[in-house]
């Protein structure tokens, strides 16, 4: 597959190849992505090992890339953990480095969001984000009006163990390791795609925003307890969704200057919406996040979480070329056709027909996959969303590469 | 249980006067208008038996169930529909003098491993109003843990549940458990989550998969051979 390229070469040529899709256009062959948050590479390293040693999580990610030859390798070994961005969306240098939280950083900090292997879980499993309750709903008003320092100042002594008196030595200190361990996160991110690149797997430059209903769903108010205040207390809800999008927008630009072109936004209550909900009280501030985004020069690599059909059309309410439209469940072909010439679809192999079925069958889907989502270019095959697991047979994954080269060449 | 018509057409217009219906009980909670089904609730438990306000809630919970199948309502009318059922067992459970018997037993946990339990919880909530008796592990559960339940309760059906990836091979040593412990043929296994599926159901050697909480319970009822709808047309008229 690399014939005599150097790894320069084919590093530019795979990120050539997805930057063509993105671009809505048909590249040399459809680009494979495949991304993981940690699974995949224990075939390499136990749990713990890829969560909380740098140097053994760095080599996991570059022993998966030599094997098994795919165009782009997205590693998150690491939590959500954007409410800390969000807390320092005033400074630009610290907000991007403290966006996922390492094993380490959860040990700095105690967090109640996470559950790491090692730690509150059997050491060869994956980390958990669980969230919780921290807001009381009588406090949405306090969100809406400063949502920056409402977070600094009550939602992160509640959810932080470490954090629970702000001020005393303990939380102080408490912020010191996290600064200490985020900046050799830092490390282990930029030496691992370094890595990456010596081998010829480039790596998405990568910012980070966030859908402002998840954020109150996810690190304050708990995803039901969101659902639920929607019906109930739908102004404040809105208001403080709006208040979100600034310091939000705040995070994506962080990294610009460091040349990052496309920010990851995971979604998570997206399916759990009906259209009319989901345009009244998730899409108009997602939507301006993303756009806003875009007229700053930055794309939008969106994960659209569990099934996404009921709201494919309003990802039309973007401009062209927006960005990169991940589908989990939704399926690819529908999507395409719906979104194409317009968004740059993503994904279509599910994770459980790479561990359960044979290679043949598996060239045979992508075979026939391909041929339908192939013309016009602006596609890239990745499996979808849900991680690969670990039990995955090496064959599979082989057929996988083998048939994207074989049957997505244009 | 209690079949259509729940009062008698004498009883019924001897009330009618004082009392709301449990027809309108039961519009009320499928179009999920919460502060009208528990002011109605309030009124109701005062003279109705409480387990014909428990049967009326059961036959909400089919026809927005069916509306969900329908792609009428979404995971948030679930969740919404779960916590006002929830609010309507805190007014009735504490009047239920005599144990209404369940349909069936159902062990569910989300596996080991995985500790997510929104859709666990979502399904549980509907399961119950449609009858059965659920025997909820909580996350994390080991399979000594769906083992040693399932031989306690005696239970017809182990519902398994996990959002992870790994949750997959986790349901899988569940089932080998429950196998090794001579309890496999006895009860009927359905793996449920957001990424569960077909390809799952076969790995993991279980009855039936079901990747949202309507589907679950539906097949939990043709697992056993009940019927699925008994009184929809009664409710559609």
């Amino acid at each position: 597959m690399s014939g005599s390229r150097s790894p320069e070469e084919l590093a530019r040529e795979r990120m050539e190849r997805i930057e063509k899709a993105v671009d809505l256009k048909e590249p040399n062959r459809i680009p494979l992505f495949v991304f993981t948050c940690g699974d995949l590479l224990r075939r390499y390293a136990t749990g713990y090992q890829l969560y909380f040693d740098y140097d053994k999580a760095r080599e996991a990610s570059v022993r998966f890339a030599s094997e098994f030859p795919v165009d782009s390798l997205g590693a998150v070994l690491a939590a959500e953990g954007f409410i800390f961005a969000l807390a320092f969306s005033d400074y630009p240098d610290i907000a991007p480095s403290i966006r996922f939280w390492s094993d380490p950083m959860h040990d700095a900090l105690l967090d109640k969001y996470t559950r790491w292997p090692g730690r509150e879980l059997p050491e060869d499993s994956i980390l958990q984000f669980i969230g919780g309750q921290f807001m009381d709903v009588d406090e949405y008003g306090k969100l809406s009006d400063d949502p920056v320092s409402f977070i600094n100042q009550t939602i992160l002594p509640r959810s932080c163990l470490n954090l629970e008196k702000p001020g005393s030595a303990k939380a102080n200190a408490s912020l010191i390791r996290l600064g200490v361990e985020a900046s050799r996160f830092l490390k282990f991110l930029s030496d691992t795609a370094v890595d990456l690149a010596r081998i010829g797997t480039p790596s998405l430059p990568l910012t980070f925003a966030y859908a402002p209903l998840d954020f109150i769903g996810d690190f304050l108010r708990y995803p039901t307890g969101a659902l639920l205040d929607i019906r109930r207390y739908p102004d404040r809800v809105k208001q403080a969704c709006e208040a979100l999008v600034e310091p939000i927008v705040k995070v994506g630009l962080s990294l610009k200057p460091a040349g990052a072109r496309y920010a990851f936004i995971p979604l998570h209550l997206n399916e759990y919406l009906s259209p009319k909900l989901y345009r009244e009280f998730y899409w108009p501030t997602l939507r301006k996040v993303i756009e806003t985004l875009y007229g700053q020069g930055i794309r939008s690599l969106v994960f659209f979480e569990g099934w996404h059909d009921a709201h494919l059309e309003t990802i039309l309410d973007l401009p062209r070329g927006w960005g990169i439209a991940y589908f989990e469940k939704t399926d690819v072909r529908k999507a395409k056709k719906i979104l194409g010439g317009h968004t740059c679809v993503m994904g279509g192999i599910p994770p459980s027909l790479l561990l359960q079925e044979t290679p043949d069958r598996i060239r045979e889907y992508v075979k026939s996959l391909l041929e339908e989502v192939k013309p016009g270019g602006g596609f890239i095959l990745a499996p979808g969303v849900a991680d690969i697991p670990k039990e995955t047979p090496s064959e599979n994954l082989k057929a996988l590469i083998e048939a994207v080269e074989n049957y997505g060449r244009y | 249980m209690a079949r259509m018509p729940l009062l008698t057409s004498s009883c019924k217009t001897f009330l009618s006067g004082f009392l709301p219906s449990l027809d309108e009980l039961i519009e009320a909670f499928i179009e999920l208008d919460e502060i009208r089904v528990l002011s109605l609730v309030e009124k109701l438990i005062v003279e109705v038996p409480p387990a014909d306000i428990l049967e009326a809630c059961r036959r909400a919970t089919v026809v927005i169930g069916e509306r969900f199948e329908k792609g009428e309502y979404f995971l948030s009318e679930l969740v919404y529909a779960g916590e006002i059922f929830r609010r309507i067992m805190d007014i009735v459970l504490p009047r239920l003098r005599e144990e209404v018997k369940p349909v069936a037993t159902i062990i569910l946990g989300t596996v080991e491993g995985d500790i997510h339990d929104i859709g666990k919880n979502i399904f549980k909530a509907f399961a119950e109003a449609a009858g059965f008796k659920v025997i909820d592990l909580g996350v994390d559960t080991s399979p000594d843990r769906f083992v040693e339940a399932v031989r306690r309760y005696n239970s017809e059906i182990v519902g398994m549940s996990g959002l992870l990836t790994i949750a997959i091979e986790s349901m899988r040593r569940v089932i080998e458990a429950l196998k090794q412990a001579g309890l496999r043929d006895r009860v009927k296994v359905i793996i449920g989550g957001g990424r569960v599926d077909e390809y799952a159901r076969r790995y993991t050697g279980a009855d039936e998969w079901a990747d949202n909480a309507m589907l679950g319970v539906r097949k939990c009822k043709q697992m056993l051979g009940l019927k699925i709808c008994p009184d929809l047309d009664l409710l559609r008229s």
